[in-house]
């Protein structure tokens, strides 16, 4: 979304009205979504939890709640999920019974990247529709995220959209029960963290075998190696194809490819020979050896035209969607949302309806005002997504300048080798002033003089960044901020409205 | 150009990277950049060629480069990798330097065993052995190296399963690691070097923040043009800044 005021998210959360009053509502059961308590905790029965349980559940979800405010009050650290700790632990088992009250079902997002957007893009979509929707909007997307989020909802929530790690999705798939997987992509993520793709592919295969006998797995036939993982299940497949393809490849940069992840055909080993490519290994392959192939897929985005990160214009089943946030990778997050309305029952014209008004959040692409000047904030939470912008950033004439800052804390991944994965050498062709920024700011300098630039002196300060990016714009240009998660948490904080900018301006 | 006579046509160095298209992890392709880029900065020409399974390699590479990867794509890579050793020896016989990391390191030895103990060969120019260990080796590093008569430090990240010993001394460690775990996590030392065979399990990747490394690996592999002259100073101030940054950051 475009504001200043960068605490906003689009949808807030709504303050919970039924907690005091849990018996009123008791949703008829819900052919195909009512399970047994997964969790082990021996109250629940089929068709839903017992009275006892649920009485628990509202009170502890009450105490979190408070618990939850009052650590907000405090400014504590770690408020917004604590509601979550703190119900599992009073109520063990109440995921698992307040998502199996959605009537509609659980929908759960997981993959590398792109989950929170198209968890939004489908709750948008679902609302249009007139559904009540309930999920974890703010991204914590572990188990004590989820309980939080179910602590927080709607009493008339009757459908749960919720993204959820990679990791964690196998553990909560018996609580959540969804009636659709969403597979975004597997790009390599944080290394340090899961080991090598091979092992979130076991992962993401174990969560689809616990899948209800009538669920779907909605997956990106784009990844060879995610749609071979998802093969033998029933697979709704979604893709991104381009007209015209533009060679991507850095001018001046040794070696191959860059940002491509090693790709060997998932089948038989041999190298796969790609006939299109989007994002990294993301495209249209044939095996060399064996009769692999990318798959039709069933939900295809045709890229119409592209404008940088500000919009792109795609063909969805026939139906034109000018999508207000632009960039391959939310081509690929549209194609993700459609496809999984579709499976519940909603048209692609209705979905695309509902798109058109959809606006980026939270460091994806979104926009502020910084000394007077329109900064574009792009989130560059790995390689894949920083492959992803920045082809948009070097052809878009409208930029002028450059932040890229890098943090190294473990929700960034503290290693940061990836640098050397992402084509900076595209950037530099660019040409317009580059800022390394963030904690890991001499790496960035050391990484974008290698890549042919002269990048300016390191602030490792976002807001000392920004300074310098703004003061080096041509008039008329706009500054970018590429950054990873927390240097895009450093930046917000830096501009909590007019009053940061204001700090800013008095700053030096 | 540092004073050295017309090539005799084609590039001053030529650096074949092994397959680039399977052994990419941990920002392995930094390394290739930043060999690159300082030979270029001094005036030397400079060719890469990726070489792949069933490709050859160039017969007058002067440096190649063996980057890691998974188990499932050294597994995929071994067996190609070792059949080469005809062809990589006629190479460091004409004074080309080998440099493999982490997974390329462990192919260089003479077997390695994975963590499923199954036992694959490698192919014998190092004279080390790598077999599994318990849990896996992960963290930031500073280790003291000398290579080539240069002494420098090293500042990178480890991560890997196995544990490699040196079994002969005609094998000797890159470095001694104050700071890490290194070879196998008991005998304090880090990489190997034989003749012109160099390993080393660190990623980072360790060579933009280690330029004299990278010289180090440069000259000797420039060796056959210049005659081993030292190489023309280049202005690091940035990569030593990203050099003392890493020596601060916690393992
Ligand atoms: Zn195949």
């Amino acid at each position: 979304m475009t504001t200043s005021n960068g605490s906003e998210t689009v949808f807030q959360s709504v303050a919970v009205d039924n907690v005091s009053m849990p018996a009123a509502h008791s949703p008829p059961p819900h052919e195909g979504f009512n399970h047994e308590d997964g969790t082990g905790a021996g109250v629940a029965t089929p068709g839903g939890a017992t009275a006892r349980a649920r009485l628990r559940d509202a009170a502890a979800a009450a105490a979190a709640l408070a618990a939850g405010r009052l650590s907000r009050t405090m400014r504590a650290g770690g408020g917004s999920s604590l509601p979550g700790v703190l119900v599992e632990s009073l109520s063990p088992g109440f995921i698992a019974r307040r998502a199996a009250r959605l009537a509609d079902g659980v929908v759960a997002v997981s993959g590398t990247n792109g989950k929170t957007t198209t968890a939004s893009m489908i709750r948008v979509i679902l609302r249009q529709e007139g559904l009540s929707t309930v999920g974890n909007e703010s991204g914590a997307n572990l188990k004590r995220g989820i309980a939080t989020a179910l602590v927080d909802a709607r009493s008339n929530a009757t459908v749960g959209v919720f993204e959820v790690d990679e990791a964690a999705l196998v553990s909560l798939m018996p609580a959540l029960r969804p009636r659709l997987v969403v597979l975004t992509n597997m790009f390599r993520d944080q290394l340090d963290r899961f080991g090598e793709v091979e092992r979130v592919a076991e992962l993401l295969r174990g969560a689809c075998e616990r899948l209800p006998d009538d669920g779907y797995v909605i997956a990106n036939v784009d990844d060879p190696l995610l749609w071979h993982t998802v093969e033998g299940f029933r697979r709704i497949g979604f893709g991104v194809r381009r007209p015209s393809v533009s060679p991507t490849s850095g001018a001046g940069s040794p070696g191959i490819d860059p940002g491509a992840e090693p790709t060997p055909c998932p089948r038989c080993g041999a190298p796969l020979n790609y006939e299109e490519r989007t994002i990294g290994h993301l495209g249209v392959v044939r095996c060399t050896r064996c009769s692999m192939r990318s798959a039709t897929p069933d939900y295809e985005a045709r890229v119409l035209i592209r404008d940088g990160l500000r919009s792109i214009v795609l063909d969805v089943a026939g139906v034109p969607l000018t999508l207000s946030t632009g960039g391959l990778h939310n081509a690929y997050n549209a194609a993700a949302a459609i496809a999984a309305a579709g499976v519940l029952g909603i048209s692609p014209t209705r979905s695309v309806t509902a798109l058109e008004s959809f606006r980026p959040r939270f460091g994806r692409a979104e926009e502020l005002q910084a000394n007077g000047r329109p900064v574009w904030l792009a989130l560059m939470k790995n390689p894949a997504a920083a492959a992803a912008l920045i082809p948009e950033i070097a052809e878009d004439p409208r930029v002028g300048a450059v932040v890229v800052s890098v943090n190294d804390l473990v929700a960034d991944g503290r290693d940061i080798s990836w640098i050397w994965d992402v084509d900076f050498e595209r950037l530099a062709t660019a040409g317009v002033p580059l800022i390394p920024s963030g904690t890991r700011a001499p790496d960035v300098a050391v990484r974008l003089k290698y890549a042919g630039a002269d990048p300016l002196p390191a602030s490792r300060a976002p807001a000392d960044a920004i300074r310098a990016a703004t003061d080096a714009c041509p008039p008329g240009k706009q500054a970018v901020v590429m950054a990873t998660y927390t240097a895009m948490l450093d930046i917000r904080r830096a501009f909590l409205g007019d009053r940061a900018v204001r700090l800013l301006d008095v700053r030096s | 150009m540092t004073g050295i006579g017309p090539g005799m046509g084609g590039p001053d160095l030529i650096i074949a990277h092994l397959y680039p298209d399977l052994l990419r992890t941990y920002g392995d392709r930094g390394n290739l950049i930043t060999l690159v880029r300082r030979a270029e900065w001094r005036g030397f020409s400079v060719r890469v060629v990726g070489v792949t399974r069933d490709e050859r390699i160039p017969a007058r590479a002067n440096l190649v480069l063996i980057g890691g990867g998974s188990d499932r794509l050294q597994a995929i890579v071994g067996p190609d990798l070792v059949a080469r050793r005809p062809e990589l020896e006629e190479l460091t016989a004409h004074d080309a330097v080998i440099f493999g990391i982490c997974g390329g390191y462990q192919l260089l030895g003479d077997f390695y065993v994975a963590a499923d103990g199954r036992s694959m060969p490698g192919l014998g120019m190092l004279d080390i052995t790598t077999g599994p260990g318990k849990g896996r080796i992960i963290g930031r590093v500073r280790a003291q190296a000398t290579l080539y008569g240069d002494t420098f430090e090293c500042v990178g990240f480890e991560n890997h399963g196995g544990r490699t010993l040196l079994r002969t001394s005609s094998a000797t460690p890159l470095a001694s690691v104050p700071h890490g775990q290194g070879n196998n996590g008991a005998d304090g030392t880090e990489g190997a070097v034989q003749g012109n065979v160099v390993g080393t399990y660190l990623h980072g990747p360790v060579l933009p923040a280690t330029p004299a490394f990278a010289d180090a690996l440069l000259r000797r592999a420039l060796a056959p043009r210049t005659k081993g002259a030292p190489l023309e100073p280049l202005n690091d101030r940035l990569e030593e800044e990203a050099h003392a940054l890493a020596r601060t950051l916690r393992r």
